[in-house]
């Protein structure tokens, strides 16, 4: 429904503002391929090694060490490799998001709450790293405890908010 | 991390006897890598194309110009770099990650050229840096993609708790960067 009625305000306002709403979507669409393309190894290496973690019975033994305090502050267990994971790589934590779609199903509340920890995040230490090496920075200040800040909130609050929409998970 | 997480589980499985299984686990990972960037494959087609109409109708650039009174404040050193900072911002806020990077470089490189200690980050620098890493959310359209590809009934559903979180992150954020930045004002510039 809102998608339906963002859709239909962008074209009609594409349409007025006599952008060719065809071409431009191709322009769009044409860039889906290359991306995938780029996307595909790290995500590769990356499914790989959480297969290998669950399959060997690391990640189990791994858990049962940290659950109980996990559970104390009311997080779902089964997050914890898309937590260790987003803030150093996005094909990771996509990895660790797709795995725990297909063992709880997308619409799960353990489904839902991982979106929302993956939509309200960066990878905040790729963002430092690229945006710092870009330019030759070395000392970088207040920059990288803030942003870890600004991350522990981010996952605070959608942990929160999706208890909130959703029900507690796990 | 990827080392260790390797290095954890081919340990585990020599342990419990089961290092046979290793390779069957990892072509298991690599298919479903596979799978995943097949399925991926028709929701970012449709997503990326929607995403360059809102762009070449201006949806960015609007949103660049409505954000500019609200960065003066917190880059009151942009100078040159002020467009960039806004496009960047604007790319990340519509789920344009990938458009907002190369903005996000520049912003940098601008922000670098009247950088009076080079190597050291100034104030705009820490702020643009902190205020990506919460990056508020609008619309974070390439995880909709991701859930309706997985099959999800209601993939839209997170845009608002994301919306919500994100927004608490970033006024910590902007925050945290204020409560830095103040109390040198007074000496020098450098002194955080």
């Amino acid at each position: 429904m809102p998608i339906a009625i963002f859709l239909l305000l962008l074209t009609l306002y594409a349409m007025i503002r006599r952008v060719d709403v065809f071409s431009a979507f191709v322009r769009g669409a044409a860039e889906a391929l290359p991306l995938l393309k780029s996307l595909l190894p790290a995500l590769a290496v990356f499914t790989m090694a959480l297969r290998l973690f669950r399959d060997s019975g690391a990640q189990e033994r791994f858990t049962a060490l940290l659950s109980p305090m996990l559970s104390r502050v009311g997080v779902d267990p089964a997050l914890l490799p898309l937590l260790i994971a987003r803030p150093f790589s996005g094909s990771a934590a996509t990895g660790a998001l797709l795995d725990l779609f297909s063992r709880y199903g997308p619409d799960s509340a353990t489904g839902l709450c991982a979106s929302v920890l993956l939509g309200s995040s960066e990878t905040v230490f790729y963002t430092v790293a690229l945006y710092f090496g870009s330019v030759g920075v070395k000392k970088t200040r207040f920059a990288v405890p803030v942003a870890l800040a600004a991350m522990v909130v981010s996952i605070a609050f959608g942990l929160l908010f999706s208890r909130l929409f959703f029900g507690p998970a796990g | 991390m990827f080392f260790l997480l390797m290095i954890c589980s081919v340990a585990v499985s020599l342990c419990t006897g089961q290092s046979d299984a290793v390779l069957g686990s990892l072509i298991d990972g690599a298919d479903a890598a596979v799978s995943a960037c097949v399925k991926l494959c028709g929701a970012y087609l449709v997503w990326m194309g929607v995403l360059n109409v809102a762009k070449e109708a201006g949806w960015m650039r609007a949103l660049a110009a409505l954000l500019k009174p609200v960065l003066r404040p917190l880059f009151p050193n942009a100078g040159r770099a002020g467009e960039a900072v806004a496009m960047n911002l604007s790319a990340n806020m519509l789920g344009m990650g990938n458009a907002a990077t190369p903005y996000g470089i520049e912003a940098m490189r601008l922000l670098n050229e009247t950088n009076p200690h080079p190597g050291v980050a100034t104030n705009e620098m820490c702020v643009l840096i902190a205020v990506n890493a919460s990056c508020l959310e609008l619309f974070p359209a390439s995880l909709v993609a991701l859930r309706q590809s997985c099959g999800s009934v209601r993939p839209a559903a997170i845009v608002l708790p994301v919306m919500l979180s994100s927004l608490a992150a970033t006024v910590a954020a902007v925050l945290l960067c204020l409560l830095c930045i103040r109390p040198c004002r007074s000496r020098s510039s450098y002194c955080c």
